[in-house]
């Protein structure tokens, strides 16, 4: 059900980690990325990044392994940033380490399709940080504001 | 908006309509379609993108199967893809591998 019109957007949000969290995933993003000001291509891009990252979640940490878990996300709005936290239960899990695909420029016959996601997202915030909270894998993503927003 | 995905084959050119939102979640769709187009041996697959609203990896990842399923002498085209859309291709290292186009040339796909 959908809120009602005019009703603020909820600021956390527990989804099953399964890839149909995907849609309400980015709902969840939009609604904290219009609540925030930010411009639709700077929404489009927190989507791709945070969507990146729930997907490897998704794939590597759970289905891969068997095991059942699920999206934290929480929207912080503060003066200079909005910041989505995304928490999952997998194993320790760094994704702002991983490096770059090598094979970026190779002709598509002879590429691996790993890393790509991550790479997208990294390049689609201002800022992409990780730490383990006692359980948990928190990514967290920066959106600057536009000046005037705060 | 909802995914949906169509395929179309004419004179040997799979024309595949994608809209809306692909992610993760709906990619398996978009691979149906280019196995459907393979088994075709089609000489083109044009991927009519103007109503596309999002594209992830998962939609990249797929245009690599492509590539990799139906061989180099099969031209692969993205007919109007929305402005963010087509900067993802770019930034992740396929606008050599596929033709861009900003809309629909049966002249430079189907080579009339």
């Amino acid at each position: 059900m959908n809120p009602p019109e005019g009703a603020p957007p909820a600021k956390s949000i527990v989804l099953p980690g399964a890839l149909e969290s995907l849609g309400p995933l980015a709902d969840f993003v939009h609604a904290a990325a219009r609540e925030t000001g930010l411009d639709q291509k700077a929404a489009y891009r927190l989507h791709l990044a945070v969507d990146e990252v729930a997907t490897n979640v998704i794939t590597h940490a759970y289905a891969e392994k068997g095991v059942q878990g699920s999206i934290h996300l929480h929207a912080q709005v503060d003066p200079d940033a909005l910041r989505i936290h995304l928490e999952d239960t997998g194993e320790p899990y760094d994704p702002t380490v991983q490096s770059d695909p090598e094979d970026i420029n190779l002709p598509l016959e002879e590429r691996g399709v790993g890393g790509l996601g991550i790479f997208l997202a990294k390049r689609n915030v201002d800022g992409f940080h990780y730490e383990r909270r006692g359980d948990r894998n928190r990514v967290t993503f920066v959106v600057k504001r536009p000046p005037g927003q705060a | 908006m909802a995914f949906t995905s169509s395929l179309e084959i004419i004179r040997n050119v799979a024309k595949i309509t994608l809209t809306g939102r692909l992610d993760a979640s709906t990619a398996t769709q978009f691979r149906d379609l280019v196995d459907q187009a393979a088994a075709q041996k089609v000489k083109a697959v044009a991927l009519l993108l103007k109503d596309l609203e999002y594209m992830a990896s998962a939609g990249l990842r797929v245009i690599v199967f492509a590539r990799q399923k139906m061989g180099v002498a099969v031209k692969l085209y993205v007919v109007a893809p929305q402005d963010i859309v087509r900067e993802t291709i770019e930034v992740s290292g396929f606008s050599q591998a596929v033709v861009l186009l900003p809309a629909y040339d049966a002249a430079v796909i189907e080579g009339k």
